[in-house]
């Protein structure tokens, strides 16, 4: 068994090297982990709250999963795809500084026009990667602080949108079905109690025939 | 039955990677003219995007998501046609709430945890005689070899690790009642009936 300590270090080291050098993915990540660990903590909130009783938590539990694996799947999604365009954007030599652009003159990538810098008519930007170039070292300083500039600047579009954009609206939607859905079941029972109200006072038939569900707004 | 193969069938690592790679071939074609690359010329913009991508920690960045959640949460929640019209304002004044007590929260124990998380990872040189604590202070250093920035993201790493462990507890202890108080406050504000209030 490894001890503790070469744990630990091997630990430090694995951040350091994982994240080091990527702010971008560590944002992504933290995120991500943000996410799960608040919507566990509802899960637990409501499992272990004495005053909401059992039939209710088998329904609250699993709609909190829910909010909590679209809020995390979303998140994730929308954010590393974003962020991903961006470092692509930036790996493949179409958006970059006048330094790099330069550096792919010179290495035959980019040709020098008049309005500025053009690819060749037959370059594929999918299939090219300034990081494999045999001569990358010469950019790499100024490469590596732009790139990752462009993928923290990614990133933030990306859990922006996903957070205060995408996620919102999905929520209210799903929300508001569920309601729907619940609203329903309760007034189809109660509907056939006023439909053939057997065994029931009037006092508690009136009750049921005013609770009729005919508005087409929710109330939350 | 084909459906149920399919669901079998389904990776999301690969619906993923199949989605970031039409992705990226449609962001390719579309960003930008082949015969007038996009190129970022402007010094200053240049020095912005370089100085984002080595200062911006997860507390700047939860500031950055709480300032714009402001500007299109609350008019998500107000244009909800699902629910009526008093709901929709309760649940404008509860977003609001939400938003500047966890933005308030985050922010600020995202930060605490960082500063906290820098103050045990000095490398040896930069312990002074007159330092507390000495033997602790290189604690977390990771041995491996570093740069400076390297150095700072892995601080902004960890003490973002520790910040979500505490935020799993201040969100019950800080969050909630303060999101209840937020909430209160705004729907007095507004003549909002609330029946959480009470």
């Amino acid at each position: 068994m490894m001890n503790p300590s070469k744990m630990f270090n091997n630990f430090k080291n694995t951040i350091l090297t994982k994240y080091g050098p990527n702010p971008a993915k560590m944002l992504i990540y933290t995120g991500v982990l943000g996410w799960f660990l608040s919507s566990a903590a509802q899960v637990v909130a409501i499992a272990v709250n004495d005053k909401i009783p059992k039939e209710q938590k088998m329904f609250l539990i699993p709609q909190e999963i829910g909010d909590g694996a679209v809020n995390v799947v979303s998140f994730f999604l929308v954010t590393s795809v974003i962020k991903n365009l961006a470092s692509r954007l930036v790996s493949s030599g179409k958006l970059a500084t006048p330094k790099i652009r330069r550096f792919l003159t010179d290495s035959g990538i980019n040709l020098k026009t008049k309005n500025g810098w053009k690819v060749p008519a037959n370059f594929d930007f999918s299939k090219f990667n300034i990081e494999n170039m045999t001569n990358f070292y010469q950019i790499k300083d100024e490469y590596k602080s732009f790139k990752n500039g462009v993928d923290v600047v990614g990133m933030t579009l990306g859990s922006i949108l996903s957070c205060n954009i995408i996620t919102p609206i999905l929520r209210n939607k799903i929300a508001a079905d569920r309601q729907k859905k619940t609203l329903a079941r309760m007034n189809t029972f109660d509907q056939e109690k006023v439909n053939y109200p057997r065994g029931i006072s009037m006092d508690t038939y009136q009750k049921y025939a005013s609770m009729k569900y005919s508005s087409p707004s929710l109330k939350i | 039955m084909a459906s149920i193969s399919s669901i079998r069938n389904f990776s999301f690592s690969r619906a993923y990677n199949r989605l970031s790679r039409k992705a990226e071939r449609f962001a390719l074609n579309i960003a930008g003219n082949r015969n007038n690359l996009p190129t970022v010329s402007n010094p200053k913009t240049i020095n912005t995007i370089d100085w984002i991508g080595k200062k911006l920690s997860s507390a700047e960045n939860r500031l950055i998501l709480g300032a714009s959640a402001l500007l299109s949460q609350p008019f998500i929640d107000a244009s909800n046609k699902d629910v009526d019209a008093e709901t929709r304002k309760y649940s404008v004044c509860r977003t609001l709430a939400k938003i500047i007590a966890g933005t308030a929260t985050g922010y600020t124990i995202r930060k605490l945890c960082i500063k906290s998380i820098d103050a045990f990872t000095k490398s040896v040189n930069e312990i002074k005689p007159e330092m507390k604590l000495k033997k602790l202070r290189t604690f977390l250093t990771p041995t491996l070899k570093y740069t400076a920035e390297e150095l700072s993201q892995y601080k902004n790493t960890l003490g973002t690790i520790l910040a979500l462990g505490v935020m799993v507890f201040t969100n019950f202890l800080i969050d909630a009642p303060l999101t209840k108080g937020l909430t209160n406050a705004f729907t007095k504000l507004g003549g909002v009936r609330n029946d959480e209030s009470k």
